[in-house]
């Protein structure tokens, strides 16, 4: 409970500031939020859901928080310039956890679509800001969302009505860059209205001058026929700590994909929650995970089928190196009367040193009869006949690990369909093994530079 | 070309080895014949610098260079390629890229430029038609879903585009149907030059017949114990290999 006091306490004493610094929709939800923390805490290890990650422990330390809202001074569109070729997206920056507004001359989305912070939609979408924020989160109760929910004071609004079919990639930029340790609270709602289409690129950066902590509670409301691609890359630093719960909710046919790759981080703990809420929706969650050093990536999954004929697809590779720990945690929940429901789970590690440790954990309940699951799982080392194999080629031992731990990764990344962006990630990934990777030098995704 | 001294290897702390001496000039095709667990498929393996593999005593010497001081990539470079006997798959490592990685460390090590795209798709090409392997494989991963005969045939593409001085094939024949074993032996024997030489580990007459060896050895219990032509092949798989055993004792 002692980390957990101290933003009980910061809460007391600051709720007015907060709430001038936020707008209705979200200062209505703190109070539910607070009894939650106050009868629960923040998780702990002797929860099973984070077995692998002392959300507590890493909560202790005495981060600031920016209650009012000071916007850096630098300008984000300016400092990462996007030069991406044949990929132009629509970009959005997070800085800390105040959204930027977007660059001047940026064109507007087509058939009213919009992104836009939750203050602004506030005024512009109330209806669609009460309904959906924190609607699906609230089901979870889970100690970061609710502290999340406590402090988050602004986050952004990707609204796509009915039809609406996206012609680009939305890019949105998080970046951790504090003049003091931070912690910062991020919320991104998504919501996608009958038949729309979209796909939504997520980086996530940190500057690594100071320590950071980031929360973030990602929703995402799918319609009928609505479809989905999310893409989030973390490219942050030692020093920083995230924690991002994302909550998916499917209608009737929707269909979502997300793929987290992690290219570089600290502490990384995602919670991911899918419900399949309609008939015949489809899910696909696929992940990377390359760590060394002393970085931790945890990834936990629920996929929740709530309805007859859904789909769901896990599969998560990591590259483990130096004494980075790996944990993967996967749920498919198949209810009672969710017939016909099809589920893939796969999990496959590879330790490339002796001090790396992965923790895997697929798992199945079922409560349907006529149901198709598969899950497994593998932890193992690099196939050291294929090593020798490669440098009796003449391949030398360096590039033949590279070459194999490429090609394990790869299995995830050529699901990746924009093909600019699964040729951007490929090189990244390969980039990260030579080890070429080992400083934030903003959005890679962008191939941007300081100016 | 190559000449082995007095060398002694084990696996596992196995002693199999126990003082193979062996010459091997230009131009020559030596066959290694010689009953299961005698040490034939050692003696491949230490040559190529297998890591599981410890020489304890004993040298090599390659073209004037101490082979058993090169790594196993400087071997290959140097120009010694061995045909696995159970060819390893490497899932979602092309055959394109793989080749492609080959090529290029061996120009790297020789000081050459990287082979240009059109240069390297031409090779492929012109080395798959000498072994009868279709175009869909340089896609595939190394060796992927491969049949047993695809396996073998890819061994010898693959010492088709590097071009060994040396070659060592440890049962390239076995798993082959008649058809296969001809084709494979014939895109050898085209690879033939008065500059390359080979050891070849075989168990039938078929290979003797289509690779006319200049030598046979035999190998009991990690030690080369007979010597001939290829007569000697063919006494072997007339005989067994009991009288030659017989002959030691005596």
């Amino acid at each position: 409970m002692g980390s957990l006091q101290q933003y009980i306490d910061l809460y007391a004493a600051q709720r007015d500031t907060l709430a001038a610094g936020s707008c209705p929709a979200l200062n209505a939800r703190r109070e539910a939020a607070l009894l939650q923390l106050r009868e629960k805490g923040l998780p702990t290890l002797r929860d099973e859901d984070y077995k692998y990650t002392d959300a507590e422990a890493a909560f202790a330390p005495d981060y600031g928080l920016n209650l009012r809202r000071t916007v850096p001074a630098t300008d984000p569109y300016r400092t990462y310039r996007c030069a991406v070729p044949n990929m132009s997206t629509q970009l959005y920056f997070v800085v800390n956890d105040v959204p930027m507004p977007p660059a001047a001359g940026q064109p507007s989305l087509p058939g009213g679509a919009c992104v836009m912070s939750l203050k602004q939609a506030a005024t512009d979408l109330p209806e669609v800001l009460e309904s959906c924020y924190h609607r699906a989160a609230a089901t979870d109760g889970d100690g970061v969302t609710a502290l999340n929910t406590l402090l988050a004071q602004d986050g952004l609004l990707v609204y796509l009505p009915a039809g609406v079919v996206l012609p680009h990639p939305v890019q949105i930029v998080n970046v951790a860059a504090a003049g003091a340790d931070l912690m910062m609270n991020r919320r991104l709602l998504i919501v996608a209205e009958r038949g729309a289409q979209g796909a939504i690129l997520c980086c996530d950066h940190a500057d690594g001058k100071h320590a950071t902590l980031s929360t973030q509670v990602v929703e995402i409301y799918a319609a009928e026929e609505a479809r989905l691609d999310l893409y989030a890359v973390e490219e942050t630093q030692a020093t920083h700590t995230a924690f991002n719960n994302l909550y998916v909710d499917q209608a009737a046919h929707s269909r979502v994909t997300y793929h987290g790759i992690t290219l570089t981080n600290g502490l990384t703990r995602n919670r991911l929650t899918f419900r399949l809420a309609g008939q015949g929706a489809e899910m696909v969650a696929r992940g990377v995970a390359v760590a060394d050093g002393e970085e931790r990536v945890d990834n936990s999954l629920l996929v929740d089928h709530a309805a007859p004929a859904c789909t769901s697809n896990l599969l998560y590779k990591y590259v483990l190196d130096g004494h980075s720990v790996g944990a993967f945690a996967g749920k498919v929940l198949v209810r009672e009367g969710a017939q016909k429901s099809l589920s893939e789970q796969t999990n496959a590690n590879l330790c490339a040193s002796a001090d790396a440790r992965a923790f895997s954990q697929p798992m199945l309940e079922i409560y349907a009869d006529d149901v198709k699951c598969n899950h497994g799982s593998t932890i193992g080392k690099l196939d050291e006949m294929a090593l020798f194999y490669m440098r009796q080629r003449g391949i030398d031992e360096r590039e033949a690990r590279l070459l194999l731990q490429h090609a394990f990764v790869n299995d995830v990344l050529r699901h990746i369909e924009p093909e600019r962006l699964r040729d951007r990630l490929a090189h990244l990934v390969e980039q990260r093994f030579r080890g070429e990777l080992s400083a934030c030098r903003g959005c890679r995704m962008c191939a941007s530079h300081r100016q | 070309m190559l000449t082995i001294r007095n060398l002694h290897a084990s696996v596992e702390g196995k002693e199999i080895l126990r003082g193979i001496n062996l010459d091997i000039n230009d131009g020559e095709v030596h066959v290694l014949m010689g009953p299961n667990g005698s040490g034939k498929s050692t003696l491949s393996n230490v040559l190529v610098g297998n890591p599981k593999y410890t020489v304890t005593e004993g040298t090599v010497t390659f073209n004037g260079k101490d082979l058993l001081a090169l790594s196993p990539e400087d071997r290959s470079h140097e120009g010694i390629f061995m045909s696995f006997q159970a060819p390893v798959e490497i899932p979602g490592v092309s055959m394109t890229n793989f080749m492609r990685a080959a090529l290029n460390a061996k120009r790297k090590y020789f000081g050459q430029e990287p082979i240009a795209a059109g240069d390297f798709l031409k090779l492929l090409k012109e080395k798959r038609k000498l072994v009868g392997l279709d175009a869909h494989f340089m896609s595939r991963g190394v060796n992927e879903g491969f049949s047993g005969g695809e396996r073998k045939r890819n061994e010898i593409f693959q010492m088709a585009v590097l071009e060994p001085l040396f070659s060592i094939l440890d049962e390239t024949d076995s798993g082959l149907d008649v058809d296969a074993l001809r084709i494979v032996a014939e895109g050898f024997n085209l690879l033939r030059t008065p500059r390359t030489s080979a050891m070849v580990i075989t168990h039938y007459q078929r290979m003797l017949d289509y690779l006319k060896p200049d030598f046979v050895h035999v190998l009991v219990d990690g030690r080369i114990v007979k010597e001939g032509n290829a007569d000697l092949g063919y006494a072997i798989e007339e005989r067994g290999f009991d009288w030659i055993k017989d002959e030691i004792k005596d």
